[in-house]
C-alpha cells in the first residue's frame, strides 16, 4: 500500500515515508550509538587513565592547534589528557543518567498507580507530593539535600531520580483511572486477577509508549541537572569525572586552555539534542495526545 | 467559583506546610549542625554549648514546633556563619537578582511567544523548522555552557563586555542574554504547541468555514485558547524569577540570591538555606495560585464548574 492512499492526519503533517529516518533522527540515533558504545567501552579505548597525569605536557592543546597526536584533545593543567578524561566522563554521566531516569519512572509510575488504586485518602496524599515537587524548582530542592547529606555517588544517583517522578506520577494515575474506566481492567479484575497482575501485565502494557516518551523527555533534563550540580562543584566529586565538572574545571582555564571545556561541552549539548529530537519524533510516532 | 478558589487556597497552604517540614526534615536530621559548624576537631564543650545556644539539644518534635512558630512569627533564625539576620541576608540579595531575571523574562517573552505563534501559524514552513531547530537548541544548551561561549567570544575574544561582576549595567548584559536565550527557546517550543492544538480543533474549522476572515480567525479564536496553557509556563517562568539564576549567577560571579545559596550550601548554613528555600517556595506558590486565578478569567469553562482534584 502507498503512503499516499493513507489519511496520513487531518492536521496536516506530511506523511514521511515508512522505512526511512529523517536524516536528524539517523544522526541522533548514530551519535547516541557512540555515546554508548564509547561509555561501554571506556577502559578498553581510553588512551589513558583519567587521573594519570603527564606533567611535562601540561596545558597542551589539541591537534589542530598546534597540539601532538600524543594528546588528541590536549591536557589540562596538571597535564591529564582531557580525551581520556572524556570517555570516562562520558561514561559517568550516562550512568548517572540512566539510573536516575530509571528511578524517577518506577517511582512515579508505581506511586500514580497507588493513588488510582486507591483513590481517597492515599491518592489525596500523592497529589500532595506531586503538588510539593511541582512548588519548587528541582535545582534548588537538589541543592539543599546534596548538601545537607554530604555527597556520594548512589545518594546523588537517587536524588536525580526524584527529578520528575511527579511527571510519571500525574501520567500513570489519569491514565489507569480511564483504564479502569475502560472495561478491559475490570474484565481481568472480574475474573480475580490480583491488582499486581492488573496494573503490570494489562494497564502497563497499554499505557508504556506514553511513559516512554516521558522518559526521553526526563533524560536530557537528567543529563542537564547532573552537569549543572557538577559544574557548580556539588554533584559528582574529583577525583571522580564527568561532563559538568569538566566544564566547571576547565572554567578556570577558559581564557588560556578553552579546549578543556569545549570538547565537554559539546559532548553534553550533542547528546541532550539527540535525546530530545529522538524523543519528540518517539511522541509524534506514538502518542499524538501527548502535546508537549 | 468560590468553592475552586477555596480549593486552590487550600493547597496551596498544604504546599507550604510541606515545604517548611521537608525543609527542617532534611536540614536537621541529615547531620549534626553543630559539629559541621564548629569542625571535627572542636572540643566537646564548646560544641554542647553551641548545641543549647541554638536549641539542637531539644527532642525533635519540640524543634519542629519550634521552627514552625518562628517561621509564622517572621524569624528564620541567623546566619549560622556570622551571626546576621538570614532573612535580611537573603532580602539584600534579591534586588541584584531581580537586575537579572527581570529583563530576561522580558526577552523570554517579546522572542518566545512571537516565535512561537509565527511557527505554528506557518506549519512546516522554513520559518517553522528554523524557529524549531533554535528553539531545541535553546533547550538542549545548558546555561552555564552558553553563558561561558558568550563569555569566550563577547569578553575573552572580542573583548566588548565584562566576563563576571557587578560593577555597571555592561556586567549584566551577557549574564540577562544568558538567561533570556534559553528561555525564550522553552517559551516558542510550548507556545507553538499549545497554538498547534488550537489551530487543529473544530471550531478553528467551523469558523474558517463560515467565512470568517483568517486573520479574524487567529485573533478571535486561536490566540485567546492557546494562551490558556501557555499562561502556566509563563507563571512558572515569574515564580522563577528569585530562584532561576543559580547557575548563571555562578558564571558571572553575581551577587544574587543564587550565588548566595550556593556558597551557603558548600558551608552548610541552615538558616540562609532555610530562608531561599522558604522564599522560593513562597513565590511558586504564589504564582501557581494567581495563574489558577488567571485560568478562571481566561477560561469561562471553570468559572461554572467546581474542578475536581
Amino acid at each position: 500500500m502507498s503512503d499516499a492512499a493513507l489519511p496520513a492526519s487531518l492536521a496536516g503533517a506530511p506523511s514521511a515515508p515508512r522505512r526511512r529516518l529523517p536524516l536528524l533522527i539517523r544522526f541522533a540515533l548514530l551519535w547516541l550509538a557512540l555515546m554508548l558504545g564509547t561509555a561501554l567501552l571506556a577502559d578498553v579505548i581510553a588512551p589513558y587513565a583519567y587521573t594519570a597525569l603527564d606533567l611535562r605536557n601540561r596545558l597542551s592543546p589539541p591537534i589542530g592547534l598546534g597540539g601532538s597526536f600524543l594528546h588528541a584533545l590536549g591536557t589540562d593543567e596538571l597535564g591529564r589528557d582531557v580525551l581520556s578524561r572524556l570517555i570516562y566522563s562520558i561514561r559517568m554521566s550516562l550512568l548517572i543518567a540512566f539510573g536516575a531516569t530509571i528511578i524517577g519512572a518506577v517511582l512515579g509510575t508505581s506511586l500514580g498507580f497507588l493513588a488510582a488504586h486507591f483513590r481517597g485518602l492515599v491518592e489525596q496524599v500523592v497529589l500532595a507530593l506531586v503538588d510539593f515537587s511541582a512548588s519548587l524548582p528541582f535545582l534548588i530542592l537538589a541543592l539543599a539535600v546534596l548538601a545537607f547529606f554530604g555527597n556520594s555517588l548512589p545518594l546523588f544517583v537517587a536524588l536525580l531520580g526524584l527529578h520528575a517522578w511527579e511527571r510519571y506520577a500525574r501520567i500513570a494515575r489519569g491514565l489507569a483511572i480511564s483504564a479502569g474506566a475502560q472495561g478491559y481492567a475490570a474484565a481481568v479484575r472480574q475474573l480475580g486477577a490480583s491488582p499486581w497482575r492488573i496494573y503490570g501485565r494489562h494497564v502497563l502494557p497499554n499505557i508504556a509508549s506514553t511513559l516512554i516518551v516521558s522518559m526521553t523527555l526526563a533524560f536530557p533534563e537528567i543529563i542537564l541537572l547532573e552537569s549543572g550540580l557538577s559544574f557548580l562543584g556539588l554533584g559528582v566529586q574529583p577525583p571522580e569525572t564527568s561532563l559538568g565538572s569538566m566544564v566547571g574545571y576547565g572554567r578556570e582555564y577558559l581564557t588560556r586552555a578553552p579546549w578543556i571545556l569545549l570538547s565537554p561541552a559539546a559532548v553534553i549539548v550533542l547528546t541532550t539534542f539527540s535525546v530530545s529530537a529522538l524523543g519528540d519524533w518517539l511522541r509524534d510516532r506514538l502518542d499524538p495526545t501527548l502535546s508537549r | 467559583m468560590l468553592r475552586f478558589l477555596a480549593t486552590r487556597l487550600l493547597r496551596a497552604a498544604v504546599t507550604v506546610v510541606l515545604v517548611v517540614t521537608f525543609a527542617f526534615v532534611v536540614l536537621r536530621l541529615s547531620g549534626d549542625p553543630a559539629q559541621i559548624i564548629m569542625g571535627a576537631d572542636a572540643p566537646p564543650e564548646a560544641v554542647e554549648a553551641f548545641r543549647r545556644a541554638w536549641g539542637l539539644d531539644d527532642p525533635i518534635w519540640m524543634q519542629y514546633l519550634r521552627y514552625f512558630g518562628a517561621i509564622i512569627g517572621g524569624d528564620l533564625g541567623r546566619s549560622m556563619r556570622d551571626g546576621r539576620d538570614a532573612i535580611a541576608l537573603v532580602a539584600e540579595r534579591i534586588p541584584a537578582t531581580l537586575a537579572l531575571t527581570i529583563p530576561a523574562l522580558l526577552i523570554k517573552l517579546c522572542i518566545g511567544i512571537p516565535a512561537g505563534i509565527t511557527a505554528a501559524l506557518h506549519r512546516n514552513s522554513p520559518i517553522d523548522r528554523a524557529v524549531m531547530v533554535l528553539a531545541v537548541a535553546g533547550f538542549t544548551v545548558p546555561s552555564f555552557v552558553l553563558g561561558l561561549l558568550l563569555v569566550l567570544v563577547f569578553a575573552v575574544q572580542l573583548g566588548w563586555l565584562p566576563s563576571g561582576g557587578q560593577e555597571s549595567w555592561r556586567h549584566a548584559v551577557l549574564p540577562i542574554l544568558t538567561l533570556g536565550i534559553g528561555g525564550a527557546a522553552v517559551l516558542a517550543r510550548f507556545t507553538r504547541s499549545a497554538m498547534l492544538e488550537v489551530l487543529g480543533q473544530p471550531y478553528i474549522r467551523t469558523a474558517s468555514a463560515k467565512g470568517v476572515p483568517w486573520r479574524a480567525v487567529v485573533w478571535g479564536h486561536a490566540l485567546p485558547n492557546a494562551a490558556i496553557p501557555t499562561v502556566t509556563i509563563i507563571g512558572f517562568m515569574v515564580g522563577s524569577l528569585i530562584a532561576g539564576a543559580v547557575v548563571v549567577e555562578s558564571v558571572f560571579s553575581w551577587p544574587g540570591v543564587g550565588r548566595l545559596l550556593v556558597v551557603a550550601v558548600a558551608n552548610r548554613d541552615l538558616a540562609v538555606v532555610q530562608c531561599v528555600l522558604l522564599l522560593v517556595a513562597g513565590t511558586m506558590v504564589t504564582a501557581n495560585l494567581v495563574v489558577d486565578l488567571l485560568y478562571g478569567a481566561l477560561d469561562p469553562r471553570l468559572r461554572s464548574q467546581a474542578r475536581g482534584a
